[in-house]
């Protein structure tokens, strides 16, 4: 593992975590799904992969605090998200997720990376930077870090549209 | 599920086949020594029979299977070889086609296509493999059996994993019941085409729309509809039905339980002769993953239109304890089925009013030959403003009254190429729902009175959604593009491929191995479920090799729809309209795949002239 790459990924988790927060609004309601992690602190790593449309493995077992290198590997053809968070999260992603699809962000087995640079207004893009997630196009492997604080319902999730709906999530559960 | 017999063990030849093949092969591996007896064989049973049918409004007497209608859900699972015992229990000739299954043309039930139908008394035995995993239904292919109660739903588990998850699932399968029997109904239909229309437009609407439009737009409008034998009211032409779900009428609300959370997968079937209907779970959002059998990409939507023999697999998920109607209005909104989930038994959620009868529009008859689509096109919007009152007072009434409806029998289309198309840009559109912030789908012409919309307001699954989850064909070329112009006459209720019905038409010929478009353009008032059987009809939405198959496509009126089939089965099939009466009057084809392995070939002539009637 190149720990260069992580250190300039930590930078940059750092520097959107503020609007990760005001997304997420959940922290101060006891629901929080975590932070992200620092990769000297990383326990273990577990590989997710993704199909068309489910997760392999769909759940899994972590200690309250510890710290996760998930290696995720899209196998499928379509687009498909890893994000880690609350139900309530991932249901006001997926309007996000909604409006990137609307806007041809994602066509089916493509990202269009222009689109996601370009400004929205108000300094809204639809980058998909957050460090709880990653979005991956069919082929592509990326890794998040993930500190899980304490117990709550927390499930990864892929909010491209009609994805978690049908069932593509796994459950975390908590030692 | 009554009365389904089913042996799921191997069956005992195929054990001792295993066993000796031990003894000679004892060095080929524990894993071929193992394949003859994994190879599941199931057995069943369905008896065709007279039954009883309540439907809460009515009762009759109707034909079922197993001694009840609907028949009951058939389970397979991909890779298995069925073998299913039919024993014809009435007195008349019976079949059973298996709808949507890939399977050998002699199986596929068709009296007069497939094979020569099954006698009043005796047992058919239908044999083939699975070669697929969705939801799919079985009805009658004789007479009007299908209408009269002869139908049920077949529930395939596929090999692998599912791509997606739910807790339970139900077969939710719809039926418009009518209280006269088939037979009756076609002959009404022929005697009188509007015999079961109920929606049509009385004196006293002409008077209000004279009133609102002007009597010329009123006039025009009335006239034009006249030269299509058509009524401005014909969304359906048979009315007075009861919605039913799982045999249920709205009073006796079927219903399905859930613990709240669950995930859902509610496997929608439309088993009815005429219907089409407008689904929503209010409170619910559905997402659909699943149309006519095949994954499509999961999208999510408040309300969905499925158009006879569709089906729709969609998963939703109650997360309150609470009752949730399913409300399934029909297309013109002559009548409903509703069903209920709910935490229990007994519990009932506010079912919704019939919203307002949607009505055709002139776009709706923009597929008519004669009619100039360029100019309807450029037509001024601005200037709608006929309904003047001078004009009214200025008309003379004693001329109206002179003109001659039975010159237009003949529906001579050269006069109609003469219509006036000046005239017609000065109509009032605001008259014919032809609003311009109206809404649209590319699958209803522009400016459509059927375009449905959501009763919430929200989505409205169009048939541009579909896309295939894992597309079962490459991608490739046509050879070739046939057009079948979908034709009638509605006043005579003739209905026609190409303007000629089934008796007198010749076979439409395809090679084993080509990959044909077809082209259909709808040139009536009315929409048409065009099934082919056998072959997966590859629908056009645009999307290239991510194209939804489907084995049921819905053309709308005055609309041209492409689809395409990779020619992968020997043999004949059948090819027609859904619409049951539809299908009788001559809305058929037979198709006949010409070439491909020649085990499967020249059997067709063994098919025998007797019970030939689709």
């Amino acid at each position: 593992m190149n720990v260069s790459k992580l250190l300039v990924a930590g930078v940059a988790f750092s520097m959107s975590a503020g609007a990760f927060a005001a997304g997420a609004h959940g922290g101060g309601h006891g629901a929080s799904s975590g932070e992200p992690g620092k990769a000297s602190e990383v326990a273990r790593t577990i590989t997710v992969e993704m199909y068309d449309n489910y997760y392999e493995p769909e759940e899994i077992t972590v200690k309250p605090g510890e710290t996760v290198r998930f290696v995720v590997e899209n196998k499928g053809s379509l687009v498909h998200e890893f994000n880690i968070g609350t139900p309530a999260m991932h249901e006001s992603h997926q309007k996000e997720m909604m409006m990137m699809v609307e806007h041809g962000v994602i066509q089916g087995g493509k990202l269009n990376h222009d689109m996601m640079n370009m400004d929205m207004g108000n300094g809204h893009s639809m980058k998909h930077d957050d460090p709880n997630s990653v979005l991956l196009e069919p082929g592509q492997s990326k890794e998040v870090v993930w500190k899980f604080s304490d117990k709550g319902n927390i499930e990864f999730a892929c909010n491209v549209p009609g994805h978690y709906q049908s069932g593509m999530y796994g459950d975390v559960n908590f030692e | 599920m009554q009365g389904l017999v089913k042996a799921s063990q191997p069956n005992s030849n195929e054990v001792q086949l295993g066993i000796k093949q031990m003894k000679i092969r004892l060095l080929t591996g524990l894993l071929t020594l193992l394949m003859p007896a994994m190879v599941m064989a199931g057995e069943y049973g369905l008896t065709v029979d007279r039954v009883k049918i309540d439907t809460g409004d009515f009762v009759k007497e109707g034909i079922g299977y197993n001694g009840a209608s609907p028949g009951p859900v058939m389970r397979f699972k991909e890779g298995e070889n069925v073998k299913i015992n039919v024993t014809n229990n009435l007195d008349e000739m019976t079949s059973i086609h298996w709808h949507g299954l890939i399977l050998p043309f002699d199986q596929d039930g068709v009296p007069g296509i497939s094979f020569p139908g099954i006698k009043p008394g005796e047992t058919f035995t239908y044999e083939f493999p699975i070669q697929q995993a969705g939801t799919y239904w079985f009805h009658s292919h004789s007479g009007f059996q299908e209408p009269d109660g002869a139908y049920g739903a077949i529930v395939i588990e596929p090999e692998g994993r599912e791509p997606f998850r739910y807790d339970r699932e139900y077969v939710v399968q719809l039926t418009d019941k009518h209280p006269h029997s088939g037979d009756r109904i076609m002959r009404n239909l022929k005697m009188m085409p509007d015999y079961y229309n109920r929606e049509q437009q009385t004196v006293g609407e002409f008077f209000s729309d004279v009133s609102e439009n002007g009597l010329m737009n009123t006039v025009r409008d009335r006239m034009a509809w006249g030269d299509m034998r058509m009524m401005k009211a014909d969304v359906e032409d048979l009315q007075g039905f009861t919605g039913l779900i799982n045999g249920k009428g709205p009073d006796q609300n079927w219903t399905g339980i859930f613990e709240p959370g669950e995930r859902i997968r509610l496997r929608f079937i439309n088993s009815s002769a005429m219907t089409y209907f407008d689904i929503r779970i209010p409170g619910l959002d559905m997402t659909v993953v699943q149309a006519d059998g095949n994954n499509v990409q999961p999208v999510s939507v408040d309300e969905f239109r499925i158009g006879v023999a569709e089906t729709y697999d969609v998963i939703v998920r109650p997360k309150d304890e609470q009752a949730y109607t399913i409300f399934a209005e029909s297309m013109g909104r002559s009548g409903y089925a509703r069903a209920t989930l709910a935490p229990e038994e007994g519990m009932e959620a506010a079912v919704p009013k019939l919203r307002e009868a949607a009505r055709l529009t002139m776009a709706d008859m923009g597929g008519m030959p004669g009619m100039d689509h360029g100019s309807m096109a450029g037509m001024d919007h601005g200037n709608m403003d006929m309904g003047s009152s001078e004009g009214v007072s200025g008309m003379d009434h004693s001329n109206m009254g002179s003109m001659d409806h039975s010159n237009m029998k003949g529906m001579d289309h050269s006069n109609m190429k003469g219509m006036d198309h000046s005239d017609m840009s000065g109509m009032d559109h605001g008259s014919m729902v032809m609003g311009k912030e109206g809404p649209s789908d590319p699958f209803y012409a522009k400016g459509s009175g059927l375009v449905p919309t959501a009763a919430n307001g929200g989505k409205f699954l169009s048939y541009a959604d579909l896309k295939a989850q894992d597309p079962l064909y490459e991608d490739r070329e046509p050879t070739r593009e046939i057009e079948l112009r979908l034709t009638g006459n509605m006043e005579r209720y003739t209905w026609s491929i190409n303007g000629v019905k089934y008796e007198d038409a010749d076979p439409i010929r395809l090679k084993y191995g080509e990959r044909v478009r077809f082209k259909f353009v709808n040139e009536t008032m009315m929409t048409h479920p065009m099934h082919l059987h056998g072959m997966w009809s590859i629908l056009d939405v645009g999307a290239g090799q991510w194209n939804p198959i489907k084995h049921t496509v819905s053309v709308n009126p005055g609309t041209t729809v492409y689809m395409e089939t990779e020619v992968d089965e020997p043999g004949q099939w059948a090819f027609h309209c859904h619409l049951s009466y539809h299908a009788a009057a001559g809305m058929f084809r037979k198709v006949i795949v010409e070439g491909g392995p020649e085990s499967t070939q020249a059997k067709t002539e063994v098919i025998a002239e007797d019970g030939g009637e689709v």
